[in-house]
């Protein structure tokens, strides 16, 4: 029997189980060759310049006729590139390029675009720094007309494939030929990149962060993949195949019976009804549409980790303000920085720990770096006047914590009040349950916020002292342990009988047999990643909440989390 | 040369739209036309990528300077654009 090729495994950012022949998509081979034109060659050199730049003109221009009559936005991403091609300074800089330094026209084009797209990679504001992507896009246009070849699009494929690629660029996906493309497999990319969105929002499954996809794949070659569990089969065997077809079947069924949930409200066999979030780390995310009520959770993290330098207040305010329109009338919960002992910043110098997790991270940095802290809140303020914004400080250990994040943002109000600068005055605030010491008083917490958001992660890992990232203690990490459905059944309580809003963003939330016993322990709001609340509308369906409410009580009662999962197994079928 | 010095009103500052719209603008004449912040050098004020690489928020103050035959209207027309908020 043949023996089965190496697994290949990534991040498994839109579910689904396929096996299709792969396509390897090289968009560029790009050749640059860079020498020196003789004296008197320059004449040349502009003249291949001038005749890419306008074929160049004449594609995008195409582009965007065919693209327009389909999708606006996608036209207008050829528009600007356009924009791009015609812009003065670049043109200029290439000519120099070309006659001065006798460039030939490949290597100037090369070059020029290159320092442009690092100046703007360069700028504080991700609106901007994002734009370089637009540069390096026609740059390779132009290389390519270069070199005489015609655009390698996956405009039409002819025949199912998976595309195996490093990345996806925006002209890439805004012209892929949606009907043949089975798969998506990339080396770069997670949960809510570009490629990620568009393969969700498309439901093709997707699989990104596979390392040397594009080398270890072979062209054309039947390639198997679980986008379920991240698992890629390059030229399966028969066995593997079959096995996959049963697989495929499953899904499919089980995806049919979701699908009827999916754009509905989350709503129990009784009629009990729940509010989803959904949960975001960037500017761009999934339209929330009628599958989410909310945003329960926006990461405010990537804009520091990406930047060059501590993004300033503008920069925060522009992504922050694009986030909240983009939410289109949903409320979005924004997280202030959750930084410090395991993430660090490339550029700001942070006391090494001996204990990360129990170290000066998130608000207890924040606190200590009030200029950084101010910062931040003033940028939410303002893009709280631009559509619904709620504020929510992570690792709150105490009553003192709630009370001192309270006196930050009445400062950072103050100071735009004084300037005249437009915010939501009645802005909500709430605070995440990750820390043991403000779980078990919940009771006086709820009190003090308007909101709460349980962290499932961090408060199991500090209820039960153990490390999930750590194989040798992962096997303590047990967010369905009894204890655990005891403290969680106990703020429920203490917010519920308030009236005051609790939600769950960890990632029980998205999981549909933990969502049951979530909503049995009284929970209403559940915030999850993009691609679960379908699995999750399901299971709540299923059942009616007194019958989750018993199944919840059982539970508590019961002595290990193994025996909880196995009779979580068998009463929730 | 002319010279005027403006404050951005839009929210938005001059990024995308903005920024396109301005130096469309600034296109139409014949002058040099350049835009710098404060105590910084000038740049291109008809290259729509390095207005954008000046990262300029609302709030910022600028000056727009033109040097050429019709420096005064490019100058008159190009703060009143500023001055409009750009429609926002």
């Amino acid at each position: 029997m043949d023996t089965e090729r190496e697994i290949l495994r990534g991040k498994p950012v839109s579910p689904g189980i396929v096996i299709a022949k792969a396509y390897i998509y090289r968009p560029l081979e790009l050749h640059v060759p860079e020498e020196t034109v003789a004296a008197g060659g320059e004449q040349e050199q502009l003249g291949i310049f001038e005749k890419v730049c306008a074929q160049a003109e004449t594609e995008l221009d195409e582009l965007c006729e065919r693209l327009g009559a389909e999708d606006a936005s996608k036209a207008k991403i050829f528009a600007a590139h356009r924009e791009i091609l015609e812009d003065e300074e670049v043109l200029a800089e290439i000519r120099h390029a070309i006659t001065v330094d006798r460039r030939n026209a490949a290597a100037a084009i090369d070059k020029v675009y290159g320092q442009f797209a690092e100046l703007l990679a360069g700028v504080a504001d991700p609106l901007i720094a994002e734009r370089a992507a637009d540069l390096y896009d026609v740059r390779d246009r132009l290389l390519r007309l270069c070199m005489g070849k015609k655009a390698k699009d996956l405009s039409a494929l002819g025949e199912d494939v998976i595309i195996v690629a490093h990345d996806l660029c925006p002209s890439d996906t805004a012209t892929m030929d949606r009907e043949h493309v089975k798969g998506i497999v990339t080396e770069t990319g997670g949960t809510n990149s570009h490629s990620a969105i568009l393969a969700r929002s498309f439901q093709i499954p997707a699989i990104l962060g596979v390392e040397n996809a594009v080398s270890l794949i072979k062209e054309g070659s039947l390639l198997a993949m679980d986008a379920i569990s991240g698992e890629l089969f390059p030229e399966p065997t028969p066995e593997r195949t079959e096995s996959f077809e049963e697989k495929r079947r499953c899904f499919l069924a089980e995806r049919a019976k979701e699908e009827q949930y999916r754009d509905r409200p989350a709503v129990m066999a009784d009629g009990t009804k729940l509010l989803l979030g959904m949960n975001i780390g960037g500017t761009e995310f999934d339209m929330p549409g009628t599958r989410f009520d909310f945003i329960g959770l926006f990461r405010t993290e990537f804009l520091y980790m990406e930047a060059a330098e501590l993004p300033d207040e503008e920069a925060q305010f522009a992504a922050y303000r694009r986030v909240v329109e983009r939410a289109d009338g949903h409320t979005v919960t924004l997280r202030t920085l959750d930084i410090g002992g395991d993430k660090t910043l490339p550029y700001m110098e942070l006391p090494k720990e001996e204990n990360p997790f129990l170290g000066k991270r998130a608000l207890r940095l924040c606190f200590d770096e009030p200029e950084l802290f101010q910062t931040q809140l003033r940028a939410a303020l303002r893009a709280s006047a631009f559509g619904s914004l709620q504020i929510m400080f992570p690792m709150v250990g105490g009553m003192e914590d709630i009370a001192r994040a309270k006196q930050q943002l009445e400062a950072a109000k103050r100071a735009l009040s004084e300037k005249g600068v437009a915010f939501d005055p009645n802005i909500r605030t709430g605070i995440m349950i990750e820390v043991p010491s403000i779980a078990l008083i919940a009771d006086m917490a709820a009190e003090e916020v308007d909101f709460a958001s349980i962290g499932s992660n961090d408060l199991t890992q500090y209820v039960c002292a153990a490390d999930r990232m750590n194989p040798g203690t992962a096997g303590y990490y047990q967010n369905l342990s009894p204890a655990m459905l005891r403290l969680l059944s106990f703020v429920f309580a203490e917010f519920n009988r308030r009236g005051k809003e609790i939600c769950v963003c960890g990632e029980m939330a998205g999981n549909p047999k933990a969502a049951v016993l979530l909503a049995g322990l009284g929970a209403r709001r559940l915030s999850m990643s993009a691609a679960n609340d379908a699995g999750v509308k399901a299971a709540l369906a299923a059942i009616s909440r007194k019958d989750a409410e018993d199944i919840a009580k059982r539970c508590m009662q019961m002595r290990t989390e193994k025996e909880v999962m196995e009779y979580l197994e068998t009463a929730l079928r | 040369m002319t010279k005027k010095q403006v404050e951005i009103v839009n929210k938005t500052g001059l990024h995308a739209r903005p920024a396109s719209d301005f130096v469309l603008a600034a296109k139409k004449y014949a002058s040099n036309v350049t835009i710098s912040k404060e105590g910084e050098e000038p740049v291109n004020a008809k290259s729509v990528i390095r207005i954008l690489a000046e990262g300029i928020g609302q709030g910022t103050k600028i000056e727009i300077a033109a040097d050429g035959t019709d420096e005064e209207q490019a100058v008159a027309e190009l703060s009143a654009l500023i001055e409009s908020g750009f429609g926002e």
